[in-house]
């Protein structure tokens, strides 16, 4: 049962969130979906069931890297951290994203008016 | 991308560790969240139980790792070869099955194509082959192709036409080989200086002819064949500068050629061994007149730069002017011209149809196999319905189940493929003994990496026809219902019925298709064999020489007619003298083995005037002429039908006699009695005028498939030539006789080699072994084709009866008769049969035609072969289909019904 307020993922955004979230500190699989959910106010949600296959791909492009270490609660877990390039690429898809959402909101304004909340 | 690769490549190489890591990982990941959940106030095992519900399907979220891992396809297949190994083990009486008929499929399709690859597809093993052409000079005005030509034709060839690097004239024949052991009979083959240099041959030692040999008349060296230097000399290389007799005429040997030459001509009774040159303009070649025709034939290689058409309409034009320039030599009615051909096709373009017939019937038995196992697959691929649905509902997506089944069909055809291939391999050179000899380029026969590429071709693509349609049926089953159904074996359900129907049906069509042709091949054999060849075959023996062909007249000791005659007269008398031999005869043509009776060089077909007729109109009369000596028809049996046969009178200096057959009596007499008329063989107006006193029957003298070639027989006493046969009546087998013929001949002549001593009937019997060949091959494919067929249906039928058991039992505990549970069966295979048969019959009748030119007295759309075929095919069909609709019967309809 989706929550009412809780809103799916575009297309494309769950990279951008993934290293928006390591752009901080490297964090575990788990953190990070807890971070994103946690900084959206509950509206953002990563399944895992997306999130793992998402990490496997952005180490396939070389824009994060995996080692194991120790969590918070003494257990061992596999932290994930931006690369360079990945930092690089995180720049790129912000701006794109800032860009995106700054055009949309210009089309849908002159439509009719953004309810503010 | 480097990290792209090193990630990929550790995924697949450290696939476990990969695996167990992300088993780690995904559990941290599910135990953090139960300890949110118990933090917030559930019991632990409401924390899990929420925990599994975000979390969602384990091995969904690893098969989605792995995908993007990028090593997913890797690892898929050999997992599903691993499983389709594993189904192939299990089932093994079906893999046999399938694998014995895709050897069979896959084999005949490698060993044809091996042989339509080497004769019509791979260029002439020499220098430029694209480039070589046989050069033909042509009477369209009268009906003449390939006719001779004359040394300053050759030269407007070489300089005038502008288009040739090089041309040579070619004589090709047996000659007689001595001086080196037994007297011999081989081929040879002599040309101009710049025969080697225009194929591009390097000699394996000595040399070749060049330049530097030039004579006016012939070289007094030769060249052999590796084979020759081998049989004759056992590969002595001192060979060179030793002698050989050819004809009489001392020869140097100067050079060997390399194993794998052949001369780029027909081959009579063998390879090309002895190969001279000449100049053709001195003793024994006539003056160098326009007149002169005596070349046989030409090849010769086009300049670097001239497309073949822009050569030809060089050709054209030259010879318009030459025909200007030399009215009295090129009369305007004769529209004399030259043509070019490429040398590759006049070498195979008479066998094309016959091996592309070949290669169409194994196509299709390899369509047939493949759709045989497809029905297979599909039997299989119902009974698996329920694990696929298991499947599909455990989270394997359609994709990869089409993706698995397709492994499962790619192994095994690939399997069947490699049986096939080394099947090929291992009876290539079985097959190739069957092959009729007159196919050429049979030498350079063998599976190559382009035949390889066809095999594996032909595997893959049935491994496609059969393996789609079972795998598109298994991913598209539908769940719920499969799953439900699944716990008995569910009735014939309509969608795979419908798809089984259709391959059926298809298997039935192409069957009919390749049984047609069959039909009409073996038909035209059984009516060739069948055919009257005007005269009796039984109890004829025949033997072959050839007297010399010296070069140089002083020491022939056949130079003229009467010393010719005297020897003709010496050897009947011998042969009537052996025991055994009831009449003797001599021919320059024996029955069915003039091969090319519309060109001018084999025998004598110069044109003849009828006299009283005006000059113009006797240009176009031309027929075979054939020495004969007079008990040539009584040796035979032919029928005279008026006049008179030859005596031992018809001689030199008699008048000159002539018997015409009755081709040549309708063709040029149609309104009057030939008898009695006269004739003048050649354009010399002063040669004396022959008489017609006889009229025989039609002989089939160029082939029993070849009719209506007029005929002249002349006495040998009076126009006796060097090529001549001997036929003998006697009750005597051909191999009892040769010993005896042979020391005969060669007491007259111990360097008169006596070759092919055959029974009539062995020479009618090889006269049709290329047709024999296709329709034997042909009509085996279709008994195959034929026996799969009605397997198919017998195994869907069989199928069917087994998925409807509970159907059918339940129709008996209400009271059907068996009978009527019979024609049920029965009424579905009919009714399957009888669609497939009529679309092969469609198919075929506008795909006949294509074979017409294999056919001899039989029309494409012989009614005969429409009739039986069909009805045949229909009767087995009803036969297979009788079996299982039988077994249906024995149902027992309490079991049946228990089952459900």
């Amino acid at each position: 049962m989706p929550d009412a307020h809780r809103i799916d993922l575009p297309q494309g955004t769950l990279d951008l969130l993934i290293l928006q979230a390591l752009a901080l500190e490297p964090q575990h699989g788990w953190a990070i979906s807890e971070r994103v959910q946690q900084i959206s106010s509950d509206v953002l949600r990563i399944q895992q069931g997306s999130l793992y296959p998402a990490l496997h791909r952005l180490q396939r492009r070389g824009w994060i890297k995996a080692r194991w270490g120790v969590s918070e609660n003494n257990r061992r877990a596999k932290f994930y951290e931006l690369t360079k390039s990945g930092r690089g690429q995180l720049e790129v898809e912000r701006d794109a994203w800032v860009k995106l959402t700054a055009a949309m909101a210009q089309v849908l304004g002159t439509a009719r008016e953004i309810p503010t909340c | 991308m480097l990290s792209d690769l090193v990630f990929r490549l550790r995924s697949l190489f450290r696939r476990n560790t990969v695996e167990a890591e992300l088993d780690d990982e995904l559990r941290f990941h599910f135990e953090q969240q139960v300890e949110k959940c118990i933090r917030s106030g559930m019991t632990r095992e409401e924390a899990r139980r929420q925990a599994r519900l975000s979390v969602g399907g384990i091995d969904q979220v690893k098969e989605e790792c792995r995908e993007e891992r990028g090593v997913q396809h890797m690892e898929n297949l050999l997992q599903d070869l691993q499983y389709g190994w594993r189904m192939l083990v299990k089932k093994p009486a079906f893999t046999i099955v399938a694998v014995l008929t895709l050897a069979l499929g896959v084999g005949a399709n490698t060993a044809i194509f091996s042989i339509v690859n080497a004769v019509l597809l791979r260029s002439l093993p020499y220098r430029d082959p694209d480039r070589l052409v046989r050069i033909f000079f042509n009477e369209p005005g009268v009906g003449l192709r390939d006719v001779r030509f004359s040394k300053p034709e050759l030269d407007d060839l070489q300089t005038r036409a502008g288009v040739f690097e090089d041309a040579t004239p070619i004589f090709e024949g047996s000659e007689n080989l001595t001086g080196a052991g037994q007297p011999e009979r081989v081929e040879g083959v002599n040309a101009s200086f710049s025969y080697f240099s225009m194929l591009g041959v390097i000699p394996q030692i000595g040399r070749l002819y060049g330049p530097q040999d030039f004579a006016p008349g012939f070289a007094p060296e030769a060249v052999i064949s590796d084979g020759l230097w081998r049989r004759a000399y056992g590969a002595d290389p001192n060979v060179l500068g030793r002698t050989i007799r050819i004809d009489n005429d001392p020869l140097t040997i100067i050079g060997v050629l390399p194993r794998g030459f052949r001369h780029p001509g027909p081959t009579i009774s063998g390879d090309a061994e002895v190969f001279g040159a000449g100049g053709f303009s001195a003793n024994p070649f006539p003056q160098p007149m326009r007149g002169a025709r005596i070349l046989v034939s030409g090849i010769g290689r086009i300049k670097p730069g001239l497309t073949l058409a822009q050569a030809q309409a060089r050709l054209t034009a030259m010879a318009a002017e030459l025909r200007h320039d030399f009215p009295t030599d090129y009369p305007p009615q004769a529209q004399w011209t030259i043509e070019i051909q490429p040398l590759q096709e006049t070498l195979v373009g008479k066998v094309r149809p016959m091996l592309l017939v070949l290669l169409g019937a194994v196509i299709l038995i390899a369509f047939i196999v493949s759709l045989n196992i497809a029905n297979l697959l599909l039997a299989r691929a119902s009974g698996r319905q329920q694990e696929m649905a298991v499947r599909l509902a455990l989270g394997a997506s359609r994709g990869r189940i089409v993706r698995q089944m397709l492994t499962e069909s790619m192994l095994l055809s690939l399997i069947g493929g490699a049986a096939g291939i080394a099947t090929a391999v291992g009876t290539l050179g079985f097959i190739l003994r069957f092959v009729p000899s007159n196919v050429p380029r049979l030498n350079e026969v063998r599976i190559d990496w382009v035949v390889l590429a066809f095999a594996l071709l032909i595997s893959i693509l049935t491994g496609l026809v059969f393996g789609l349609a079972p795998a598109l049926h298994s991913a598209k089953g539908a769940l719920s219902s499969a799953i439900r159904e699944g716990g008995r074996g569910s009735g014939y359900s309509t969608k795979t019925g419908r798809l089984r129907d259709v391959l059926i049906v298809s298997e039935l069509a192409f069957a009919v298709i390749l049984m047609v042709g069959a039909g009409l091949l073996l038909r035209t054999l059984r009516d060739l064999l069948q055919e009257n060849p005007g005269f009796n075959p039984t109890q004829v023996v025949t033997a072959n020489m050839q007297l010399p062909n010296s070069n140089d007249t002083k020491t022939d000791p056949y130079l003229d007619i009467p010393r010719r005659a005297a020897f003709d007269r010496e050897l009947l008398r011998r042969m009537k003298a052996i025991p055994g031999v009831e009449l003797a005869a001599i021919t320059s043509a024996l029955p069915t083995t003039n091969t090319n009776p519309s060109a001018v060089g084999g025998l004598a077909n110069e044109g003849f005037a009828i006299e009283d007729r005006p000059v113009e109109s006797s240009q176009d009369l031309h027929a075979e002429r054939i020495r004969i000596s007079p008990d040539y028809f009584k040796v035979l049996q032919s029928t005279l039908l008026r006049g008179r046969s030859f005596t031992d009178g018809d001689e030199d200096g008699k008048p000159l006699v002539a018997i015409i057959d009755e081709s040549t009596a309708r063709k040029y007499w149609p309104t009057r009695d030939p008898l009695g008329r006269r004739v003048r063989f050649g354009k010399d107006p002063t040669k004396p005028w022959t008489a017609v006193v006889g009229i025989v029957k039609d002989i089939k003298s160029d082939g029993l498939d070849i009719d209506g070639v007029p005929h002249i027989y002349v006495s040998t006493y009076q126009d006796s030539g060097k090529r001549l046969s001997v036929v003998l009546r006697t009750s005597l087998p051909a191999a009892l006789l040769e010993p005896e013929i042979r020391h005969e001949i060669q007491s007259t002549d111990p360097g008169l080699p006596v070759f092919n001593v055959f029974s009539m009937n062995d020479i009618l019997d090889r006269s049709l072994a290329s047709r024999r060949f296709s329709a034997n091959l042909v009509g085996g494919f279709a008994g195959v084709a034929l026996v799969l067929a009605s397997i198919g249906i017998y195994g869907l039928l069989a199928f069917m009866v087994g998925q409807r058991s509970r159907e059918i039992g339940l129709r008996m505990a209400l009271g059907a008769r068996p009978a009527d549970i019979l024609k049920l069966i029965v009424t579905k295979g009919v009714v399957l049969a009888g669609v497939g048969i009529f679309a092969g019959v469609i198919l075929s009748a506008s795909t006949a035609s294509m074979m017409a030119s294999l056919l001899y007295g039989v029309r494409p759309h012989d009614p005969a072969v429409f009739v039986v075929v069909p009805l045949l095919l229909f009767a087995v069909a009803v036969l297979a289909s009788y079996v299982p609709a039988w077994r249906a019967t024995k149902v027992d309809s309490v079991t049946a019904l228990r089952e459900v």
